[in-house]
């Protein structure tokens, strides 16, 4: 029941609020998010992590062909749960700080969204995981195209059609597997879409080979990892900073999530086959999105190529499929999604400040900003993983697992932590630092807030990194599940 | 049988209706009626009938679901003829007696079990939208597209005809039921050719009526120049019955000639994906679009005929008509709203629907449903339509036609997201005032969209009903 | 115009009628059930000399008769008439709608013979539906001259 509401709750007031408008509507929007929060958190204490999948919902949904509405949490689903509803506020918070056209309907979009992204993360049906996958993304093609930036007609076509073109893809893969089931325990349909029943799946392992580029196409093109990356950047840049953050901090989530659930143990043969291509694909990644962040002008690109570069180092995390390497994957993909909110935040606070994003325009800001240029600090020293943030658990463990899987391809994964600070610490020496600009007198700190947006962020970094227990316990029961099943 | 009855005296009534001196009362009229219809029709549901006719026409659950999906159809469609009805267009009480005519043709084209039967509801059917077609008395791309069609529909009811002639040469029998016995008996073998002759022609006949490539060349002109409120109904309702007729022969009485029409309609069906969703692709203007986009559904229908397998009941069947309902649904959104911006702005390129989201909210939500649900994204009846079609393809092992699907209906979305585009991303023109619509219209295309939305959300209770 | 060799076309043309009235009596005396495609060969002859005779009468008046061109014989006309304007002007649509009116009800009086033939077999059932069918064809006449297509002089 509890799937239920968390489900409904944000779909129930985004449909509320097309009729509202105004203070009432943020009000609304928020209370809403906020109380999705509360209830994420109560089930994170009802939560027992002992690898069972917890508030279990299971109805008929299209009886005559065996497909249920089935959801349930276990840690994996949990924590990424507990993410989505953590940030969902804190985007909408920042979205208050615009003067958006049609405010409402804004709101609307970013809840439904979250209808989308919490369906992704609990469903356990994979035809009702590919509806939510498509679902997610529906309000944020609207999001980005709507209130974009100048390029945003072209660039927002580009986005739909490829992660469209790669759902497809999963679409038919999903088909031929549904295919493959029999008839679920007391069901009339011939075949099953359960997770379970895919799970349960024999296939050869030529079936594997093909089935994996089907289904990885989706996760490729979401995450996404090199060569089907050129839609990001574009995207990140051109979508309004709330869009950016609910598409680099959750969104991206859903490709490596929707690997680990759906395509590790579904399709293990095809994965050992393929595995290593996807690690150097990965690798290539990182050092890719490093070199070309370190060259970028705008503020907002380099982010997005930082984040191409850290998400790489989560594929091959993945794909090292070795149980600290799975872990630091789950604490990388909290840690990256609060850290990259608060890049995006900080990022759009200096735009709305200084109407620009061009690094070169900007220069000696912390004079005027104290608390601007901690704030930022501290997230930037996140993303470059220094100890006591979250982010230097998630790629420790992340590169012990690579190291595990491949020493090699280890010792260059580890370049991003090299690289990171390079480009990260140059730019925040460009912006905060340096020769003063135009806009070093001028510009004012943050205020509260906005202050009451970072504060959670920061709160949530320390965290992480300072008890990453706290999250790691509640995932390592699902982690090791999800190995048993890979290597069956 | 009810609604055949019905249908046939309220177009008379129609006719006279159109005596009276105030057209007004025509619109809620002709509602009202098709909705007795739509109401007597769902009577017959789960009810067993004797055939009529001396078995020329039957009345079962297959008849009773197609000719809801026609009747509903029309239902939501007659609103959007506001337009005539306040211009005080003198014929109109003439058109709505034709829609009802040409429904008669259509559920004879559902509920037939004689080829005869099959042919005269083609032709009722055609008659009334040759004569619609070219409504529009002085515009001269209408009388184009009246005469175009009327050409080439008369030559493919000959052609049809023929191939009724030589099936019964053939095999001696005009029913269906009989008629696969004796395509199978062992002693009619020596007249195959005269039989898959038959057979291919009667197939180019009905291809041509649904817009199956290769038949599908008159498709863009005819819908282009026939009024929109028009096109809708030829999209829609001919389209419907035509492969509702078309699965019916196939499964009825043609399974044991399978193995020479199930190459045909692969063939048909590879072929009218193509070109339907290319041709799609190059258009600039919204109707023509859509005309493109009706080809290229007429593919995926044609999938459904491939999975039948000779099955009026099941999988395939059971996805056909869903498709078909979603289908409908969302081209009359889609056609409605394109009716009442092009007669406001006077255009029907994509132009013509920049910054209605600004404008007009409604019409922009309406038409993105309707977008999303033709080309399949989910939450959306369409997305249903084509899962539960592929799925029924693939579980007979027609991989290869069901990637290429997939395939072309990525090309699909490339062209029904230029609306989309076109309403929220570019500005309207300076002055651009909103397009007026009346309160019917605004509920009619609230309906319309809800239903699509539900179609796509819980698509339980109506997917396996065949 | 040129003048045509009438007679020998004439010959021609019954012994024409007299071949396929003949051949249509040999097709109408096999027996029904066993048709061979070899018994559609007399068809096909027809066919064939019915195709060579055009071909053969064009041929032959093309070569034989005399060419002798002027502008007076070249000139269109009507009933040995010099015409006058284009044959293609508007008609009014009067005439169509007579026309197609009396079409309507000449082909009705099809339906009415076999009925009146089979009268006493088809019973009651058959009287019902002959009501019907003449209720909506008078109703279809009703509407003819309320709407005033039989009225000659209004536009």
């Amino acid at each position: 029941m509890l799937t239920a509401v968390l489900l409904f709750l944000p779909l129930a007031a985004a449909l509320l609020l097309l009729f509202i408008k105004g203070a009432a509507a943020r009000a609304l929007a928020l209370g809403a998010s906020l109380l999705e929060f509360g209830l994420a958190v109560y089930a994170a204490f009802a939560f027992k992590a002992t690898g069972t999948v917890a508030f279990n919902l299971n109805y008929a949904w299209i009886s005559s062909a065996g497909i249920n509405f089935h959801l349930g949490l276990d840690g994996l689903s949990l924590l990424l749960v507990l993410l989505t509803t953590f940030l969902v506020p804190l985007i909408l918070l920042s979205a208050f700080k615009h003067k958006y056209d049609n405010p409402s309907t804004f709101y609307a979009l970013v809840l439904f969204m979250q209808t989308g992204l919490l369906g992704v993360f609990m469903s356990l049906d994979a035809f009702l995981f590919y509806f939510f996958w498509e679902v997610a993304l529906i309000p944020i093609y609207f999001l980005a195209g709507a209130w974009g930036g100048e390029r945003r007609v072209a660039v927002t076509l580009k986005f739909f059609l490829y992660t469209v073109v790669g759902s497809l893809l999963m679409l038919a893969g999903f088909v031929y597997l549904y295919l493959q089931t029999g008839p679920a325990a007391g069901s009339l349909a011939q075949h099953s879409s359960e997770l379970s029943a895919f799970y349960s799946l024999k296939l050869s392992a030529a079936e594997q080979s093909w089935l994996f580029w089907l289904i990885f196409a989706a996760f490729a093109v979401k995450m996404p990892i090199f060569p089907f990356h050129t839609w990001q950047p574009d995207t990140y840049t051109e979508a309004p900073a709330p869009a950016t953050m609910l598409l680099s901090g959750i969104m991206l989530k859903m490709g490596i999530y929707g690997t680990m659930r759906w395509l590790l143990p579904v399709l293990p043969l095809g994965v050992s086959q393929w595995g290593f291509l996807v690690v150097i694909l990965s690798v290539i990644g990182i050092i890719y999105g490093a070199i070309i962040a370190i060259r970028q002008r705008d503020l907002k690109r380099l982010i997005a190529y930082s984040s191409l570069s850290h998400v790489g180092l989560m594929a091959a995390g993945v794909f090292s499929l070795t149980q600290i390497g799975l872990q630091g994957v789950v604490i990388q993909m909290l840690a990256h999604g609060v850290n990259v909110v608060g890049m995006f935040f900080v990022a759009d606070a200096i735009e709305r400040r200084t109407g620009t994003r061009y690094i070169p325009d900007l220069g000696g800001l912390t004079r005027r900003t104290p608390i601007l240029s901690v704030c930022f600090l501290v997230m930037l020293l996140s993303t470059v993983a220094l100890p006591l943030t979250g982010g230097f658990v998630g790629e420790f463990l992340l590169l012990a697992g690579v190291y595990q899987y491949n020493a090699w391809v280890g010792a260059v994964a580890g370049l991003t932590i090299i690289f990171s600070a390079v480009y990260l610490l140059r730019m925040f020496q460009r912006v905060m630092l340096g020769p003063d600009s135009a806009f070093s007198e001028t510009i004012t700190d943050l205020t509260g807030s906005e202050l009451l947006i970072l504060v959670p962020l920061i709160a949530l970094v320390f965290w992480l990194g300072l008890f990453p227990n706290s999250f790691l316990h509640i995932s390592e029961p699902a982690v090791i599940n999800l190995l048993s099943l890979v290597g069956r | 049988m009810t609604s055949i009855i019905l249908l046939s005296i309220f177009g008379i009534l129609n006719l006279f209706m159109g005596f009276m001196r105030s057209n007004k009362v025509l619109l809620p009229g002709a509602m009202l009626l098709l909705l007795a219809v739509f109401g007597a029709n769902l009577a017959d549901w789960n009810v067993v009938h004797a055939p009529y006719f001396n078995n020329m026409l039957v009345v079962d659950n297959y008849t009773v679901a197609f000719t809801g999906i026609v009747v509903l159809t029309t239902i939501v469609l007659l609103p959007f003829s506001r337009s005539y009805v306040v211009a005080g267009e003198t014929n109109l009480a003439e058109y709505y007696a034709l829609l009802l005519f040409s429904l008669v043709g259509a559920v004879m084209m559902i509920g037939y079990n004689h080829l005869i039967m099959l042919f005269v509801g083609i032709e009722i059917l055609s008659i009334s939208m040759y004569v619609l077609a070219g409504s529009s008395k002085r515009d001269s791309r209408s009388n184009e597209a009246a005469l175009k069609y009327f050409l080439m529909g008369a030559f493919a009811t000959g052609i049809l005809l023929f191939g009724i002639a030589l099936l019964y040469g053939a095999t001696g029998t005009f029913v269906l039921s009989d008629l696969a016995g004796a395509v199978a008996a062992p002693e009619n073998a020596s007249l195959q050719p005269m039989l898959y002759i038959g057979i291919l022609m009667m197939i180019i006949g009905i291809g041509f009526k649904v817009s199956a490539a290769p038949f599908h060349f008159w498709t863009p002109d005819v819908y282009e120049g026939t009024p929109t409120f028009f096109t809708a109904f030829m999209s829609t309702v001919v389209k419907t019955a035509g492969f509702a007729a078309f699965l019916k022969l196939l499964a009825v009485a043609l399974p044991g000639a399978q193995g020479f029409w199930l190459p045909t309609i692969q063939a048909m069906c590879a072929l009218t994906l193509l070109l339907g969703n290319v041709g799609a692709a190059v258009q600039t203007s919204t109707k023509r679009m859509l005309a493109y986009s009706s080809v290229s559904h007429a593919g995926y229908l044609l999938i459904g005929l491939v999975a039948s397998r000779g099955n009026l009941t099941g999988d395939a069947a059971s996805g056909i008509f869903f498709y078909s309902l979603a289908y409908s649904i969302a081209t009359i959104a889609a056609f409605g709203v394109l009716k009442l911006v092009a007669d406001h702005r006077q255009r029907d390129d994509y132009a013509a629907l920049n910054g209605l989201g600004k404008t007009n909210p409604l019409l922009a939500f309406s038409m993105t449903v309707a977008m999303l649900s033709l080309a399949g994204i989910p939450l959306t009846g369409g997305f249903f339509g084509k899962f539960f079609l592929l799925a029924a393809a693939a579980g007979q092992g027609y991989i290869g036609l069901v990637v290429f699907a997939v395939i072309m209906s990525m090309v699909g979305l490339y062209y029904y997201l230029r609306p989309l585009i076109a309403m929220y991303l570019r500005p309207a023109e300076e002055g651009a005032t909103p397009v007026p619509v009346d309160g019917i219209q605004t509920a009619t295309l609230a309906l319309l969209a809800l239903l699509s939305i539900v179609l796509g959300i819980v698509p339980g209770f109506l997917s396996g009903i065949l | 115009m040129r003048p045509k060799p009438v007679g020998a076309t004439f010959a021609l043309q019954r012994l024409l009628v007299l071949l396929r009235s003949n051949l249509t009596a040999m097709l109408l005396v096999l027996p029904a059930a066993n048709y061979q495609p070899s018994d559609y060969l007399p068809i096909l002859i027809q066919f064939g000399l019915a195709l060579a005779f055009v071909a053969f009468a064009m041929i032959v008046s093309h070569l034989v008769g005399p060419k002798r061109n002027s502008t007076v014989k070249d000139a269109s006309f009507e009933c040995g008439i010099e015409s006058v304007g284009n044959a293609r002007t508007p008609i009014s649509v009067k005439y169509f709608l007579t026309a197609i009116v009396f079409v309507l009800f000449d082909v009705e009086v099809i339906f009415m013979y076999p009925w009146a033939v089979n009268f006493r077999a088809l019973g009651n059932d058959g009287f019902i539906a002959m009501i019907l069918f003449m209720f909506f064809l008078l109703a279809g006449f009703a509407y003819i001259i309320k709407k005033g297509i039989l009225r000659w002089n209004e536009a």
